[in-house]
């Protein structure tokens, strides 16, 4: 029990310190929108230091997406790809279809 | 890094304004999000993207914090607590990360929260990544609007209707919002004054505009009449009146004074109108002179002489309406070029009326 106290001791302190880390870097994504959907998912707490974190992690996801392409243009193609890792399954419609007659073999398509 | 090709900021607001709504009465913090995606594919090295991209990475990021606070509040939730812990967060992370490409440490059943793989990569992010702050500043959304209530009976002073109605409820509406009254008019109508009202008003009318074409005959080419004004019908008045509608004096009638003609040019090529209707024009004048006296008007006892403008080229033209309304006496004759066609063809058109006009006046 001791050394568990100690160490949570420790934890704290360890915690604190990295909380006030995060009071120094300013996320590109803004506090208000992060307040916004964390309020709409219930999320309720005082401490803005959370919301600095719960900040973070989300670009730093984003940046460890690798670019395939030399010329460096995102596409849908390189993102699925990305995100896949991740656990996000994307499938982009290729292109858009006026009917769902398009691409039909042209004898079997009643005009 | 460069700065690209690509305005993400400005591009992705103004694409996202005339977007169609999808989600509905969030567009304000998706394209808040998609501009702060954008900067972080640009602060990471792309230099463009497909705007579907933009719009995935900002839907996935508002789908991350919104995971993120609900597994957050789920753990303080199961912790017995309403408000949210850092640990909690942790942990909440810890799900999120660790359900797709784990962390280190996750596996040990004992291990410290703080000591976490998630903690340690997200403080060597914060230690070493370069801080893209957001462009723009953003307000507290949602905006909240204090919605203007009815007050109530007790705010108003009122006591209300019925004893059965407490005062906390909201006042009813004032009375001249459901009860129509007629609205009258009190001013009684003279049908006896109002037509004497309205003879009066045409015959001010009548005299005004008759005075107008008085003074335009006394220097135009128009023939004049003996007015009477004693008459009172409205019709005839104007008719007889009219100083074109009259037969025109014969010649010799009337002694006028001689014209003092100071100079004009010998190089004409054209007659100018006013030259061939100078014996007209002067028989106007002796005629308005007459009646002029019965309308009590000043009038010059010489005659002002006539200045006749004759151009080598161009047609000069007299001007005897505008000229006579304005009251230039000596220098009226002359005319600017760009309204001399105009002019001329008025005062031929005069002309041409009061030569007809005595046929005219055999039918009154």
């Amino acid at each position: 029990m001791n050394s568990s106290n100690e160490g949570r001791h420790d934890d704290e302190a360890a915690l604190t310190e990295f909380l006030s880390s995060l009071m120094d870097y300013t996320p590109t994504i803004p506090d208000e929108l992060v307040e916004h959907y964390l309020g709409k998912s219930g999320f309720q707490c005082p401490d803005l230091r959370l919301h600095c974190k719960a900040r973070l992690s989300a670009p730093v996801k984003d940046k460890s997406k690798q670019p395939k392409e030399k010329r460096l243009v995102l596409t849908m193609d390189d993102l699925s790809r990305a995100l896949r890792e991740y656990g996000v399954n994307l499938k982009h419609p290729d292109y858009f279809a006026d009917s769902p007659l398009t691409g039909m073999d042209p004898s079997s398509r009643e005009e | 890094m460069s700065d690209g090709g690509k305005q993400s900021g400005v591009d992705n607001e103004s694409s996202s304004s005339t977007k169609k709504k999808q989600k509905g009465g969030d567009d304000f913090g998706r394209s808040v999000s998609r501009i702060a995606v954008a900067q972080i594919c640009e602060s990471v090295g792309f230099q463009s993207s497909q705007r579907s991209v933009l719009d995935t990475l900002a839907d996935v990021t508002i789908r991350y914090i919104c995971s993120l606070g609900k597994s957050a509040h789920y753990y303080a939730n199961i912790s017995g607590r309403t408000e949210c812990n850092p640990y909690d967060v942790i942990q909440g992370l810890e799900e999120l990360a660790g359900s797709a490409q784990g962390f280190s440490g996750a596996s040990d059943d004992n291990r410290c929260l703080s000591s976490s793989g998630v903690v340690r990569d997200i403080s060597q992010f914060a230690s070493t990544a370069e801080e893209v702050p957001f462009p723009r500043v953003i307000p507290r959304f949602p905006v909240v609007r204090t919605l203007k209530t009815t007050p109530s009976f007790a705010q108003m002073g009122k006591t209300p209707a019925g004893k059965h109605i407490p005062d906390w409820l909201p006042a009813f509406p004032d009375p001249h919002t459901y009860v129509h009254t007629p609205v009258w008019n009190e001013r009684n109508t003279d049908p006896r004054a109002d037509k004497l009202e309205q003879a009066r008003q045409r015959r001010r009318a009548e005299s005004s505009l008759l005075s107008l074409q008085q003074r335009i005959a006394c220097y135009g080419a128009a023939v004049s009449v003996p007015s009477d004004n004693a008459n009172d019908s409205k019709g005839k008045q104007v008719a007889e009146n009219n100083p074109f509608l009259v037969p025109p004096l014969p010649y010799d009638s009337k002694q006028v004074s001689g014209v003092a003609i100071p100079k004009y040019d010998i190089a004409k090529k054209r007659f100018s109108v006013l030259e061939t209707f100078a014996p007209a024009i002067e028989a106007a004048k002796a005629g308005a002179l007459e009646c002029r006296a019965i309308e009590r008007r000043s009038l010059p006892s010489k005659r002002a002489p006539v200045h006749f403008r004759i151009g080598v080229d161009k047609k000069s033209i007299s001007v005897p309406l505008s000229s006579g309304v304005l009251g230039n006496k000596s220098d009226s004759w002359f005319l600017r070029d760009d309204q001399k066609d105009d002019k001329k063809r008025r005062a031929e058109m005069i002309l041409k009326e009061a030569m007809e006009n005595p046929q005219e006046l055999i039918q009154l």
